[in-house]
């Protein structure tokens, strides 16, 4: 018994060996004194201090963040409207349907949806730029608000909206005094769950950002082509910090929520790619 | 002299005004010709029934009886595919759940989560836009009728299946309902706690002086807490009444045996006052059936008394007993193979062959297929012929 929780104790220690070791790889070069990522010349903060002088860079940094946040609230309240018009749907062609159209784009690739998107703009002549990118997010992120939204609907007991009805409240103040905050851990985990998709998506981006306009993700990709600088890792490490904090919020936030009901259910936390 | 005159008239005026109560108020509720399906599926059949403002109401059947479906229509969360239902002599088919003056305190008490039980109880009257003030004495108030004032400020799943209950009382009771709608709310509590409620509930309606009608499959339940008593089955209200006549005179096979534990056996009423039934003729209290009406005869087991094959109306075989705690349960059977229940103070040895003793007033009889009122009307009679 005793060998065998060591045993799986070992295999676990080497898979998260294996998914971390590249990124601890890349934070430690971004303290390398040297160029390259070959040899260690020595602790410098030199690729930091080059990062923060690069003002386009840091442009692109303010510019991913008002993207993910706006994509991600903005698809929050369209997603939980659409979830809630789904589970509200008695008709279960009409529910089926939406919820298949749901699905469909949440497991369709997203070079398929980012090349639709520059399709579509070019089409109807819509100049790319911050808004089509904000627009891609928003309409890739609102399924994945659905995904998280619709199961908490579906588990809350059906007894409260009755409850609410009977003790003479109208649709508004059902939903905004019961509905909404029993479902909120899932509303948040929607919120959170479209950050990190949009804070992390190349492939629309890459598609939809015209001429100067480019987050993150796309001016990592087309500096890395370029050839590696070290830059990049002190900008990857400083990402990876972010998402730890985004990880740290989110299990705040969470638990606060747990506590004040004390529902025994912790929320799920978003898997959150890497950024 | 003076004060005697203001005596006389004041009593006067109070006695006028009981007539007046008494003569001309209508009904709470009341049901014309009510059916509800689903598809073919008939859920209730052409009822009609009447509630009086103040008192405590009983639904009971088994499930599938449509006891849920009536509370629905009173409540407004279902509608009647034909009939109308009045409140207080207005038709209120059309008015929708919020609108309705009455509360509802559900099966799984449907209490908000995200809500602490204060809360939950100032729910309705905040909907309703109280002020703050007037918000706070209301919820202390029914906090207080349900004795769990200590606990306002408890969260929901911090609270016991019976804590639970009571706010869902009192938040059903914070909107002054004029009448309390009641789902098989005792049935997830255990049996000592759900004594206690029983109890508890009828004090409190007999406090507030309100409507209650309240749902069960439990016909001890029902017997205990009402003023009167549907037992439904079948989408039908089988019999209405008071739980003695309920128990005492039940009108069908349905009723005798849903309600208490019951021996009933074929008979024909040869006579007037003359029944036969397990091969024998017994004296009774019944008539005005047709000669050689066939019957069927109900005997309670507490009716029946165990005595020696001698003083016996009928000589049974002891099958089996069980001990209840106040009484023996005890299975006989008699020479023509019918099964009494019998409950008897005394021990009773299980192969041994004793006689059964009964009263003629303990013989209920039941004819096939007897309306409420023809049925009503029959024991109207007796009662009659007992006066002369």
């Amino acid at each position: 018994m005793y060998k065998k929780i060591k045993w799986s104790y070992l295999y676990l220690l080497f898979v998260f060996i294996l998914l971390y070791l590249p990124i601890f790889f890349l934070v430690v070069y971004s303290f390398n004194a040297g160029d390259v990522m070959q040899g260690w010349d020595g602790f410098s903060l030199k690729h930091y201090n080059e990062l923060f002088a690069d003002t386009r860079i840091l442009e692109i940094i303010v510019n991913t963040f008002l993207i993910a946040l706006l994509s991600s609230l903005l698809a929050t309240v369209i997603g939980t409207a659409g979830a809630l018009y789904i589970y509200n749907q008695t008709n279960a062609l009409t529910k089926n349907i939406f919820l298949s159209l749901n699905n469909i784009l949440l497991v369709s690739p997203d070079v398929i949806i980012g090349a639709s998107f520059l399709i579509l703009f070019t089409v109807v002549g819509f100049s790319l730029g911050f808004v089509s990118v904000l627009l891609a997010h928003i309409a890739f992120s609102i399924p994945i608000v659905v995904l998280m939204v619709l199961p908490r609907l579906q588990e809350m007991n059906q007894s409260l909206v009755i409850a609410a009805k009977d003790l003479g409240a109208g649709n508004w103040q059902m939903l905004s005094r019961v509905i909404l905050p029993v479902i909120s851990p899932g509303i948040l985990a929607g919120f959170f769950m479209a950050l990190t998709y949009s804070l992390d998506d190349f492939a629309v981006t890459f598609f939809v950002t015209g001429n100067g306009f480019s987050t993150l993700s796309v001016e990592i990709y087309s500096r890395a082509r370029q050839g590696v600088s070290l830059e990049i890792n002190a900008l990857s490490a400083m990402m990876f910090l972010v998402s730890l904090a985004l990880v740290f919020i989110y299990y705040v936030i969470s638990t606060r929520f747990a506590k004040s009901k004390k529902r025994g259910t912790r929320l799920v936390l978003p898997a959150s790619e890497g950024l | 002299m003076k004060l005697h005159a203001f005596l006389v008239t004041m009593y006067l005026l109070t006695k006028s005004e009981d007539w007046a109560l008494t003569n001309t108020s209508t009904p709470i509720i009341e049901f014309k010709n009510i059916s509800l399906s689903y598809d073919d599926n008939e859920v209730l059949k052409n009822i009609d029934l009447e509630l009086e403002a103040g008192k405590f109401y009983t639904l009971l059947g088994p499930s599938g009886s449509g006891k849920t479906t009536i509370l629905n229509l009173i409540s407004g969360q279902l509608t009647a595919t034909h009939g109308n239902i009045l409140f207080e002599g207005n038709v209120i088919n059309d008015v929708p759940v919020e609108k309705r003056n009455m509360n509802t305190v559900f099966q799984d008490y449907g209490l908000f989560p995200n809500m602490n039980v204060y809360d939950n109880v100032a729910f309705g009257p905040s909907i309703k836009g109280m002020n703050k003030a007037t918000i706070k004495t209301k919820v202390t108030e029914m906090l207080d009728l349900v004795k769990l004032s200590q606990f306002a400020d408890r969260e929901i799943n911090e609270l016991s299946g019976g804590q639970r209950q009571r706010v869902a009382i009192a938040r059903a009771l914070a909107n002054d309902p004029e009448i309390l709608l009641l789902d098989e709310p005792l049935s997830a509590l255990d049996y000592k706690l759900r004594k206690d409620m029983q109890s508890e509930l009828r004090e409190i309606q007999q406090r507030l002086g309100i409507t209650f009608v309240f749902v069960t499959h439990d016909q001890e339940e029902a017997l205990a807490m009402s003023d009167w008593i549907f037992v439904m089955n079948d989408g039908v209200i089988q019999q209405n009444g008071s739980p003695e006549d309920i128990y005492d005179e039940p009108i069908n096979h349905f009723v005798a045996d849903f309600i208490g534990e019951s021996n009933i056996l074929d008979g024909i009423m040869k006579a007037d006052y003359l029944v036969h039934f397990v091969g024998k003729d017994f004296e009774n209290v019944d008539a005005g059936m047709r000669p050689n009406e066939r019957v069927e005869v109900v005997l309670r087991p507490e009716d029946l008394d165990l005595t020696t094959v001698d003083q016996a109306k009928l000589i049974v075989t002891i099958e089996d007993q069980s001990f209840r705690g106040d009484y023996y349960e005890i299975t006989a059977i008699d020479d023509d193979g019918n099964e009494w229940q019998v409950q008897a103070t005394n021990k009773a040895t299980v192969g041994s062959r004793l006689g059964l003793t009964f009263d003629p007033e303990d013989i209920h009889i039941m004819r096939f297929n007897e309306s409420e009122d023809d049925f009503d009307a029959r024991l109207e009679s007796y009662d009659d012929d007992a006066a002369e």
